[in-house]
């Protein structure tokens, strides 16, 4: 490379600077010894339709994802190593497979393309005081919604530092999940103090436990975060702009939804893509652990709180909860019957046949069977 | 409108059919508390102000539990600051500015760029890891670390971006931790310590240095960069220098455990080891900056000569936090770390 015939000239010759400052040839070419250190040198990155992504700067050596990573001293893909550094950090997650998804580039893009401001964009003023059942009802869906928010932040929180800098797509996505974790936060602890109101109950919180105190991986994690609790929160999400009363309550559902939807296109990839590439049995293991995850699930699902104040959100008042309540039960039906299909897509054998009983229950296939008559 | 006795009557009929409602008796008795607690007793992720349960597990075990560990003043304005300021690194980088440039230019600005990559994974890692060990009821800290770690990741995107972009590429690693005085950020298992380590030096530090981008920069890409990675970065200053005025007003009998995290930073900042400071002395970045200050290889003490007016600005600046923080009595007590105080009257 020219840089290269840069220094060698600089070497043979006497540099006029210094010369001047007293400073010897050896020591002018020690001086500038850095400008050689480059395992690649030449690269353009060409910014596209989109700008100049992430993806874009995948080119040549910079864009080779290693399998794993030994390196414990964040040093950046592709910069120059150099011996006898110490190690800065013991990165648990530093195996391609254990965190690793490949759109993790795209969507970290788009996270930033389609960020948004809650405290602006969502028209507070237009959400009046609503019947006072519908009120507190809200407040407790909100209030459910912000603590799975905030479950979420200190559930990437125990990992994104333990995740190795080979991988900076992944980690740099994550980010903007966290990020927008705290967005959600903010807005549904908003919403729920909005017109003067308090918090409702806190969450009923098994699965939040069962997320929190995983630590077997990130891919276990991912399956609970992205597969189980995903669907759930995707779905009051949408009822909640179905049945919000108003533009702002629905722009706000709407926009969470479009970030829950993008944290698990990544969190399916990765499972997906951990199935695919750990040894044989992994996914029957991630199978096999549903068994005790599911029992965690279905106390949370008949817990009655938030599944009341949504039939009161849906009925619109306590006065017309069962009505409310039928459409909830076909919530957590879909709720299911999703989580089955993202399992199975992902590569986990999870079915009917092999559902928690307790948790079939929920499909309500002896309701709707034909009676045989 | 349902009258009381109307919605009496109809809660009565709703428990009837196998409701439960007692939640809702909950949520009508129940009045939102003022302010954070002194002391969380939150074992359950719940949100600030919501009505505990009796029958959920504990999981929490969150480290961070007294506010006047954790706490400043103001941060939700910051935090909505750091909600209105994001940025894209791909579309508001005006990248078709970027020329082809000397290949000496071109190194130092990629070796800077390879720096900065490497310093924002610490900043990242770093605030993340006490996201989760902070209990919830302490939320607006969450949140500005959180916002932090989302803008340090823009930040390591975007020195990677520019040093991929223009012919060059990534160069030498740097060596960040050998030769630490005391503590290193990385080490910091204190959150004061942590943030008077990161906030108030190490980004300080950066903070000047970015706010100087005009000079190191040779196109409108560049300090296009330098511009919003400085306002980004002078939102992670203040989330340090906050809560150092929250410690210094509410937890005085910490000033001089405190003082004692000030003398390592100082020290460190004095004489560039920890390699976070990319102007310090004897750094390789130091080199880099000196060329792209001056112009050139061929200009290189010129260069260095506007480096060590940057010093002495990032002393300045750093004096002004810890007179903003109520820390500057070090400055007039002689406490504080003598190589700077010679910079500092230098540069006055």
């Amino acid at each position: 490379m020219a840089l290269e015939e840069e220094q060698q000239q600089s070497g043979e010759e006497a540099d006029p600077q210094s010369s001047r400052t007293g400073t010897s040839p050896e020591a002018a070419i020690d001086r500038f010894s850095w400008m050689n250190d480059t395992l690649e040198w030449g690269v353009r990155a060409q910014p596209g339709k989109r700008g100049l992504t992430m993806r874009d700067l995948n080119v040549g050596s910079y864009g080779e994802v290693p399998e794993s990573s030994s390196d414990m001293s964040r040093r950046p893909r592709g910069a120059f190593p150099i011996s006898g550094i110490p190690r800065t950090d013991l990165y648990a997650l530093s195996a391609k497979v254990d965190l690793w998804a490949d759109n993790a580039v795209d969507l970290y893009e788009e996270a930033i393309q389609r960020r948004w401001m809650g405290h602006l964009e969502i028209a507070w003023e237009e959400i009046t005081p609503q019947p006072y059942e519908y009120e507190l009802a809200m407040r407790q869906l909100c209030t459910e919604l912000a603590q799975q928010a905030s479950i979420e932040t200190d559930l990437i929180g125990q990992w994104l530092h333990k995740m190795n800098y080979a991988y900076h797509e992944v980690k740099t996505f994550l980010a903007s999940e966290i990020f927008d974790t705290g967005r959600h936060y903010t807005i549904f602890r908003h919403r729920a103090l909005h017109n003067g109101g308090s918090l409702g109950l806190e969450s009923a919180g098994q699965f939040n436990r069962r997320m929190m105190e995983t630590r077997p991986g990130w891919t276990e994690v991912s399956v609970f975060l992205y597969l189980v609790r995903g669907p759930l929160t995707l779905l009051l999400y949408r009822f909640g702009e179905a049945y919000a009363r108003n533009k702002a309550d629905q722009l706000l559902f709407r926009k969470c939804m479009e970030d829950k939807t993008r944290h698990m296109a990544y969190g399916m990839a990765h499972v997906r893509y951990a199935v695919e590439n750990q040894p044989e049995g992994f996914g029957l293991g991630l199978s096999n652990l549903m068994r005790g995850v599911e029992r965690d699930l279905v106390r949370d699902l008949n817990d009655p709180v938030l599944w009341e104040a949504l039939a009161i959100i849906i009925g619109g008042s306590v006065e017309n909860i069962a009505g409310g309540m039928a459409v909830v039960e076909d919530l957590k039906q879909r709720y299911i019957e999703d989580y089955l299909r993202r399992m199975q897509w992902a590569g986990i054998n999870k079915t009917e046949a092999n559902l928690s009983p307790d948790l079939a229950v929920f499909l309500r296939r002896e309701e709707t069977a034909p009676s045989g008559d | 409108m349902a009258t009381v006795e109307s919605r009496t009557a109809y809660w009565e009929q709703a428990k009837e059919q196998g409701f439960d409602l007692s939640w809702l008796e909950k949520l009508r008795e129940h009045v939102a508390g003022e302010g954070v607690e002194e002391q969380s007793a939150n074992d359950t992720g719940r949100v600030q102000g919501s009505i505990p349960r009796g029958d959920v597990a504990r999981f929490g075990a969150y480290t961070f539990r007294t506010k006047s560990e954790v706490w400043a003043h103001n941060l939700t304005k910051l935090y909505e600051e750091f909600i209105t300021r994001q940025w894209s690194s791909a579309t508001d980088i005006p990248w078709e500015t970027i020329q082809p440039l000397p290949d000496d230019i071109e190194a130092a600005q990629c070796q800077l760029a390879t720096f900065f990559t490497q310093v924002e994974f610490i900043a990242s890692d770093v605030p993340g890891r006490f996201i989760s060990t902070m209990s919830p009821d302490y939320q607006e800290v969450r949140l500005a670390l959180l916002a932090q770690v989302m803008d340090e990741s823009r930040h390591l995107d975007v020195f990677r971006k520019r040093a991929l972009a223009n012919g060059g590429g990534l160069m030498r690693m740097i060596d960040s931790v050998s030769d630490v005085v005391g503590g290193s950020t990385d080490n910091a298992r204190e959150f004061t310590e942590f943030s008077s380590r990161l906030h108030i030096t190490g980004e300080g530090n950066v903070l000047t240095l970015f706010r100087l981008g005009e000079m190191m920069a040779y196109n409108e890409a560049e300090k296009a960069i330098y511009r919003r990675c400085a306002q980004d970065e002078a939102r992670h200053v203040a989330i340090g220098v906050l809560h150092l005025r929250y410690m210094n007003e509410f937890a005085p009998e910490r000033r001089d455990e405190i003082h004692c995290y000030l003398d390592e930073g100082e020290s460190r900042q004095a004489t560039g080891a920890g390699g976070e400071n990319p102007a310090g002395q004897s750094q390789l970045t130091s080199g880099a900056l000196a060329m792209l200050l001056g112009g050139g290889k061929d200009k290189v003490d010129e260069g260095q000569k506007i480096l060590m007016a940057i010093r002495q600005r990032q002393t300045k600046e750093y004096f002004q936090r810890l007179k903003s923080a109520g820390f500057d009595d070090r400055i007039h007590n002689g406490r504080v770390n003598p190589a700077l105080l010679e910079q500092y009257k230098a540069a006055a």
